[in-house]
């Protein structure tokens, strides 16, 4: 190592604690295994690391083992569950890109992972199009324009609860419930006074906001590739908020008294 | 097919995928659904139709995705989002819930069967069909 010239070499210990990082950052926030194992690897090879990097995943942990100059470390990392965010998932790949056609330096790739940013669109951007997009299943399954209001109304409604929530941490699963249950109130009006053509569309169509669908065609893909606990595991969770929200639609049904499904 | 295209943006926007890659969302969610309407049409399953439509949005998203320096997935799956078998899931599992209300029916050990069936054949359908680039043509190295 040669640290006047000020390009020496990073530690084995610094370079393992930035591909944890960047393992947590895309694992958090709802990257495919093989992409994060892939991706993992890659910021490895990239920072010097020419023997081995070996990277295992499970549902709440990732391990990163790094083999250079015959000296091995080996780190584990929690993962906590951030919400999908593609943003902070493409940044990723990005630096990685970045160093390894040494654009940036280790240090510089440290540093802009550590200042990825978290934004996400604005809320009330994301209700009005959650609203259209539900109205739009309703207008697949043949609904008129009565009904696409009601949906694009009801799932709105439901949208802002499922952001007051997640705001505040709740748990998922609670969120979900919680959000089916007002979204299925709100668009069993629409049944209660027979609104529109086919008014049971309007309930079928406004919880299809909460269909965990980025889980299950990850739990899939996973599957597939070879991470098959992974898959497992994201399925469950998935079902499971799939549950909480079909318990919140029952909820609504029953004090409601309209029976849509 | 202009329907397809605004639950492909609105979900873009919980995925908070990058405000450049949202018209790529919108175009491949209408082309997804497009195909898969047009094939079912012609009388090809739905397991299947989603199978192939998948398989034609991940071709495309792989050549998208290379311009723009990202994994395809990052839009490709909002595309797919309209093709989700949200109502099969939810009827399955009230199924399930009714049967621990009401008892065991036939019907509704049906309802159930059926319908998982159904929602399980088309997410698989769809998420094989995403990895059909990987598993044919970049079979050991990174698509980006």
């Amino acid at each position: 190592m040669n640290s006047e010239t000020g390009e020496r070499a990073p530690t084995q210990r610094a370079v393992t604690r930035l591909i944890a990082q960047a393992g947590q950052l895309l694992l958090a926030h709802g990257a495919e295994s093989a992409l994060v194992g892939d991706i993992m690897r890659r910021f490895g090879t990239a920072s010097g690391m020419s023997e081995e990097v070996e990277v295992s995943l499970s549902a709440s942990s990732l391990v990163v083992a790094t083999v250079h100059n015959e000296n091995c470390i080996t780190t584990v990392r929690r993962s906590a569950d951030r919400g999908i965010n593609m943003h902070v998932v493409s940044q990723v790949q990005q630096i990685c890109i970045l160093l390894e056609k040494g654009t940036i330096g280790f240090d510089e790739a440290r540093q802009k992972l550590s200042s990825i940013s978290h934004k996400r669109y604005n809320r009330w951007l994301v209700v009005v199009l959650i609203g259209f997009s539900c109205a739009s299943f309703a207008h697949f399954a043949g609904g008129d324009w009565t009904v696409y209001f009601m949906t694009c109304l009801a799932s709105a409604g439901g949208m802002i609860v499922r952001q007051e929530l997640g705001h505040r941490h709740y748990n998922p699963m609670l969120n979900f419930a919680v959000t089916a249950f007002v979204t299925s109130v709100i668009s069993a009006q629409a049944i209660a006074f027979g609104l529109g053509n086919k008014p049971e569309l309007v309930m079928a169509s406004s919880v299809l906001m909460l269909v965990p669908g980025y889980p299950l065609i990850n739990s899939a893909a996973d599957m597939v590739k070879g991470y098959t606990t992974m898959g497992i595991s994201r399925f469950v969770k998935a079902s499971l908020l799939t549950l909480a929200t079909c318990l919140g639609i029952i909820g609504a049904m029953s004090i409601t008294g309209v029976w849509g499904w | 097919m202009f329907f397809a295209a605004i639950p492909a943006v609105g979900f873009g926007l919980v995925f908070n995928v990058p405000s450049s890659a949202l018209g790529y969302c919108a175009l491949g969610g209408a082309i997804g659904h497009g195909s898969r309407y047009l094939m079912m049409h012609f009388g090809v399953p739905v397991e299947w139709a989603t199978f192939f439509a998948a398989t034609m949005v991940g071709l495309i998203g792989v050549y998208w995705s290379q311009k723009f320096l990202a994994h395809p997935k990052v839009f490709t799956v909002a595309s797919l989002i309209p093709m989700v078998p949200g109502v099969f899931a939810y009827r399955a599992m009230i199924a399930i819930l009714k049967i621990n209300n009401i008892g065991l029916s036939p019907e509704l050990l049906e309802q159930f069967i059926e319908n998982f069936l159904k929602a399980m054949f088309i997410i698989a359908g769809l998420a094989i069909g995403l990895a059909v680039p990987g598993l044919l043509f970049y079979r050991r190295r990174p698509i980006v």
